[in-house]
This record gives C-alpha cells, sequence and structure tokens, in this order.
C-alpha cells in the first residue's frame, strides 16, 4: 500500500520536480556567474570588501527560489486530490485516514529535502570556493529561512488546498502569507542568527497542518 | 493530532497578526516625534538649540529667549564658523583667545553612535592597510585578515591563505603575549579617512593591542587596560586634531577615549548612557564637546571643556509613541506588539513589546463574550472550548482572529 501511494506521487509530481529543482540549480549557477563576472571586472579583494562591508548579497538572487519550488510541489501534489473530490477514494481504502496523509506529506517532505538539499550544498561548494568561511557563514544564515520558508510554503499550501470551503480557504491564506513575511525580513547578512532556530521550530509545528483542513473535508465541512 | 495541528496554527496566526497589525496601525497612524537639536555655546557659555513648535522650526536658549537665524548663529560661532566668515560676523578671539577658521576647522568633530553599531553582526573579515606606503592615498589591500586560533591574511583572489604573513603576525602576537581568539577587532576599513591608524583588538582575557602594517611589518603594541576595566564596544575614529585613536563603551556603559601615541584611558564624565539603546551623538570643537544621548522620550547634553571636564549639562523629556493620542487608541487595541526589526540592533529577532497601559483588557474581555456567543451560535459545547477562550483572553485581538480564522467545529 505505501508503494502504490508513494507511486501515486511519485506520477503527480515528477516532472515538476525535475523542473522546479532545474529552476533551483540555475539560480545557483546564475549567481555564481554573476559573482565571476563582477570578480573578472572588478578584482576579487574589491568585490569581498563590497560583501563584508557594504551589504553585497550576492545570493540574493536564491530568495524565492525554495519559496516557489515548496509552492509548486504543493500545488501539483493536492490540487488533483481535490478536483473531482479524488482524495475522497483515497478515504475509503482500508488504511487510516491519517496515515494516507501522512504519507503524501511524507513523500513531499522527502522529495523537497532532496531538492533542497541539492542546491543547498552545491550553493555552499560554490560560496567557498569564492569566499572566505566567515562570508560562506554569514551567506547560509541568510538563506536558511528562505528554504524554511520553501518548507512553511509546502505545509501551509497544502492546507489551503485541501480546505474545501472558500472563505475559509482565504483566511487561510491571509494568516499564512502574513506568516511566510517572517522568513524575508530586510537586514544585512547574517542578521537572522537569532531568529533561525525558533523558524525552524515554528516550520515544525505547522508541519502537520494539513491533518487540520483535510479532517474538516472528512467530516463533511464542505 | 488534527487537534494539536489546530493549536499550532492558532500559534502561528497569533504571532502573524501580532507583527502585522501593529505594524499597520502605526504605518497608518504614526507621527513623527520631534527631537531638539541641541548646541553648547563656547562664546555664551550656555545651551542653545533648534527645535520644533506648531510645526515650525525654532531657534532659541535655555531659558525659552527666541532667535532668528542670523541671531543664533552668531551665538555659535564654532558651530556655524563658515557662515558667519561669510556674513562677516567671524569673530577674532573667542575667550581671550585668537581664532581663525584653519584653526577651527582643524578641532571640529562629529561623531554619531548607534546601538546597531555594536549590535550586529560580525564581519570575521578585516583589511590591514599599509599605513606608511609612501602613497598619497590609501590603498585597499589584496587580503584580509581574522584573528581565531591565529592570526591569517586570507588572499581575496585564490581564496587561500598567506602562510608568511600570517606567520609574521603571528609570531609577533605571540611574543607579546596575546590570548586567542580575538574578541573584538575595531578599526575604520576604509580607504576614504586621512590616514591609517590600523586596529584595536581585543583578545580574549580583556587585554588590547594596537595593530598595524607599517612598511611590510607587523606593528604590534599592548596596550595596557586598567584592572577591572572591559570594553563591549570600540569605535575608531579619524579626527583632524588627532587627540585620541577611539571612542569606547565599557561594560559598565562608561565612555571612554584612547589617547593618540600615549595610549591613555580618560573616562569622559559623561554617566547618561544606555548603549544597547542609546544613541549617543559628540560634537568636538577648540573650546568644547558636545556629548549627547538620546533614547525615546529622553535626551541628556553634557558639555565638556577641551581637557574634557564637565561643565555644564542639559535634560530633556518628552512623550514616547505610547503615550501620545496614538499610542493610547493602539493600547486600546493590541495587547502587545511584536516586531522582527528593530532600530537598535541589525539582527532579526522576536522583540515583544507588552503595551505599557492596560487599557486591551475592554476589548479582550468583549472579545471573549464576542466567542461564547459564536461558540453557542455554532451549536458547540461550551466546556469543549475553555482553551479558545483563555486563548482570546490573553491574546485579545490577535488570539480571536486566529482561533475564528481556524475553527474548532468538530473536535467536539
Amino acid at each position: 500500500m505505501i508503494k502504490s501511494i508513494v507511486y501515486k506521487e511519485w506520477i503527480k509530481t515528477r516532472w515538476f520536480l525535475l523542473i522546479l529543482t532545474a529552476v533551483g540549480l540555475l539560480a545557483v549557477g546564475n549567481i555564481f556567474l554573476k559573482v565571476q563576472h563582477a570578480i573578472t571586472f572588478n578584482e576579487a579583494h574589491k568585490y569581498w570588501y563590497l560583501v563584508l562591508f557594504q551589504n553585497q548579497q550576492y545570493f540574493k538572487g536564491l530568495k524565492f527560489v525554495p519559496l516557489v519550488i515548496g509552492l509548486g510541489i504543493a500545488l501539483v501534489q493536492y490540487i488533483p486530490e481535490i478536483t473531482a473530490k479524488r482524495i475522497k477514494l483515497t478515504f475509503h481504502l482500508p488504511i487510516n485516514e491519517n496515515r494516507v496523509l501522512l504519507m503524501m506529506l511524507g513523500y513531499g517532505i522527502v522529495v523537497l529535502l532532496f531538492c533542497f538539499a541539492l542546491v543547498f550544498i552545491i550553493f555552499t561548494l560554490f560560496s567557498q570556493h569564492f569566499f572566505g568561511e566567515e562570508i560562506v557563514h554569514a551567506a547560509l544564515v541568510s538563506v536558511t529561512p528562505w528554504f524554511l520558508a520553501g518548507f512553511a510554503a509546502y505545509f501551509l499550501t497544502a492546507m489551503i488546498v485541501l480546505e474545501a470551503i472558500w472563505k475559509y480557504r482565504v483566511f487561510y491564506f491571509l494568516a499564512s502569507a502574513a506568516f511566510i513575511l517572517f522568513f524575508f525580513e530586510k537586514g544585512i547578512a547574517g542578521a537572522y542568527a537569532p531568529l533561525n532556530w525558533k523558524l525552524a521550530v515554528l516550520t515544525l509545528l505547522i508541519s502537520l497542518s494539513l491533518t487540520f483542513s483535510a479532517y474538516r473535508f472528512r467530516k463533511g465541512e464542505m | 493530532m488534527n487537534k494539536i495541528s489546530r493549536y499550532f496554527l492558532v500559534l502561528m496566526t497569533i504571532l502573524a497578526a501580532a507583527v502585522a497589525l501593529p505594524k499597520l496601525y502605526w504605518l497608518a497612524f504614526d507621527k513623527p516625534i520631534h527631537v531638539p537639536f541641541v548646541m553648547y555655546s563656547s562664546q555664551e557659555h550656555d545651551f542653545f538649540m533648534i527645535d520644533r513648535e506648531n510645526d515650525e522650526s525654532v531657534r532659541k536658549d535655555r531659558q525659552g529667549n527666541y532667535y532668528t537665524r542670523d541671531e543664533f548663529e552668531v551665538k555659535l560661532p564654532m558651530f556655524f564658523s563658515r557662515q558667519l566668515a561669510m556674513n562677516g560676523n567671524m569673530p577674532d578671539s573667542l575667550n581671550g583667545m585668537d581664532i581663525d577658521l584653519q584653526q577651527i576647522n582643524h578641532a571640529r568633530s562629529m561623531f554619531r553612535y548607534r546601538p546597531r553599531d555594536m549590535q550586529t553582526p560580525d564581519p570575521g573579515l578585516y583589511p590591514l592597510f599599509e599605513a606608511e606606503s609612501g602613497r598619497a592615498n590609501l590603498e585597499m589591500p589584496t587580503d584580509f585578515f581574522r584573528i581565531t586560533h591565529r592570526m591569517e591574511f586570507l588572499d581575496a583572489a585564490s581564496n587561500e591563505i598567506d602562510e608568511r604573513k600570517s606567520q609574521m603576525f603571528t609570531t609577533v602576537l605571540d611574543n607579546r603575549g596575546f590570548n586567542y581568539p580575538a574578541k573584538m577587532i575595531a578599526g575604520i576599513p576604509t580607504t576614504r579617512k586621512s590616514c591609517d591608524e590600523g586596529y584595536f583588538v581585543v583578545d580574549n582575557e580583556d587585554m588590547m593591542y594596537h595593530v598595524k602594517l607599517i612598511r611590510g611589518e607587523p606593528y604590534i603594541r599592548k596596550i595596557e587596560v586598567p584592572e577591572g576595566l572591559a570594553f563591549k564596544h570600540i569605535a575608531a575614529v579619524d579626527f583632524m586634531d588627532k587627540k585620541y585613536y577611539c571612542y569606547l563603551i565599557s561594560e559598565e556603559d562608561d565612555l571612554y577615549i584612547l589617547t593618540q601615541d600615549l595610549y591613555e584611558f580618560i573616562r569622559w564624565p559623561f554617566d547618561a548612557l544606555k548603549a544597547e539603546t542609546d544613541e549617543l551623538r559628540v560634537y568636538g570643537n577648540l573650546f568644547n564637546y558636545t556629548v549627547q544621548t538620546r533614547r525615546p522620550g529622553y535626551m541628556k547634553v553634557v558639555a565638556l571643556d577641551n581637557k574634557y571636564n564637565k561643565v555644564d549639562e542639559y535634560e530633556k523629556t518628552w512623550p514616547v509613541s505610547s503615550e501620545t493620542k496614538q499610542g493610547k487608541i493602539a493600547s486600546f487595541i493590541f495587547p502587545a506588539e511584536l516586531r522582527l526589526s528593530d532600530s537598535t540592533t541589525n539582527f532579526v529577532d522576536f522583540n515583544f513589546e507588552l503595551m505599557k497601559r492596560l487599557n486591551w483588557i475592554y476589548l479582550n474581555i468583549v472579545l471573549v463574550i464576542l466567542q461564547i456567543l459564536i461558540i453557542r451560535r455554532s451549536k458547540l459545547k461550551l466546556n469543549r472550548n475553555i482553551l479558545d477562550l483563555v486563548i482570546v483572553g490573553v491574546t485579545g485581538i490577535f488570539g480571536f482572529i486566529a482561533v475564528n480564522f481556524f475553527q474548532n467545529k468538530f473536535f467536539d
């Protein structure tokens, strides 16, 4: 049963996963092409100086990439479930309803982890190639909330899509949008150091949020 | 699980609302609070200020006498020397001393400290300029240094450590008894300064070192810090009169200077500073220093003579934003505010501030009653919704929005 559910999720998401991962890698490639160009034309030490003391954020091209990936995966994974209320069939399977949902969610988390880890590691390796560890560390502190936002967007989008009543979808969207802004506050490189772990905890807490709207769905609130 | 995930969503919404709603409110209704610009006159030996009254800029003295712009500038020859010289009003002597414009410019200094200068991520890498290159202009070095388990120079182009230079500096630091790693590195990391004075480095045992690069060789001098004195912030300065290297703020919030060449720590008689929250400004001239600190609702200005003795002081308080009309209205709506960014720090974090007035209790009570009516109307059991009522009672409008966005309908 687990295998077939994973296979179903894979069929739904594979092409988008591939495209979105490619978008993530292209964004990283673009960032470092720009860095290389700036260093070629402006000398490395002058570019380092801008990064260290003039708040030049070489990594800012990554800002909304994880958000778009999280949002995209959630949409392609859950929208097919609610068109013609297909998820009702899933709920008729001889298996605990929450378990089915958690498997779908687990699949989403695993593919997002895979995709984000790939983008994050390649970004880190390139950063280490061009910059000293202090600059890399500050950059990683700054991009971490953006990746967390990708997970949060995935969890919240899943919840919004599975909600059956439009009025509540709008409410959930408003609350979610205001929350997602937490991850995109303006700041200099490294500014998120005190907040990152708190955002990680909050993201973990809302990871099961789709069970809330799915429960409402099952109980006939539609 | 469904029920718990609901409460986490409620928590998320409360936090989001506590950030977004007050932010929108202040965006719509906040009014600027004008703080007077206070100067100490070396001629009149008193404080003068530019203030704002009835939406107009006014110039007055401490006693409340008003002046026209021209009258005002004549009272403050050290601040408006250029304008006075242009009008031909500049005195030839002051306090029994002959003065000329060049002298005045030479002695003039301006310094501003904001709490976010201290509360900011540490860059960790710094450029060490050649202090005596024989060139008129300073040049940006091609490497950056760090002081961790030793002093290392990292070449930017290759991203590799310059072993020879690192070894050279580390050896001298070792000989001077440096305790790794560096706690603080303060300097002026720009080529746009009159000359280079290197960096003031605080080691792991609060000892201070002056680190410079002179003709390719390390210049490292241990600075004797008086027993028990430790600094939380150092701001290097580049003033024309070269009387001191930097301003230093001690752990006890005292303000010090470190004198040029003699490396003497001199404590200024100024005790109003709270470095975590206050802004500090220092205006120096031939005769006096005007030292000013301010935080929301309060400012203190102290005038020192040029030997750093206190000659006069001035204090002023004014209503902070929570005491204005808009602030009072806000306290009827929001029990608290949550801010991610704060003007006193470069870090992003949850800055929670409870409203000083308890006016929001009224709205919270109304919302609890409203919530009871909503529960009744939805034909839900009241005793299954106690937690929701507690949430509304404590967090007010934020919780009310949260529990109604994420309804408790099916968990009876």
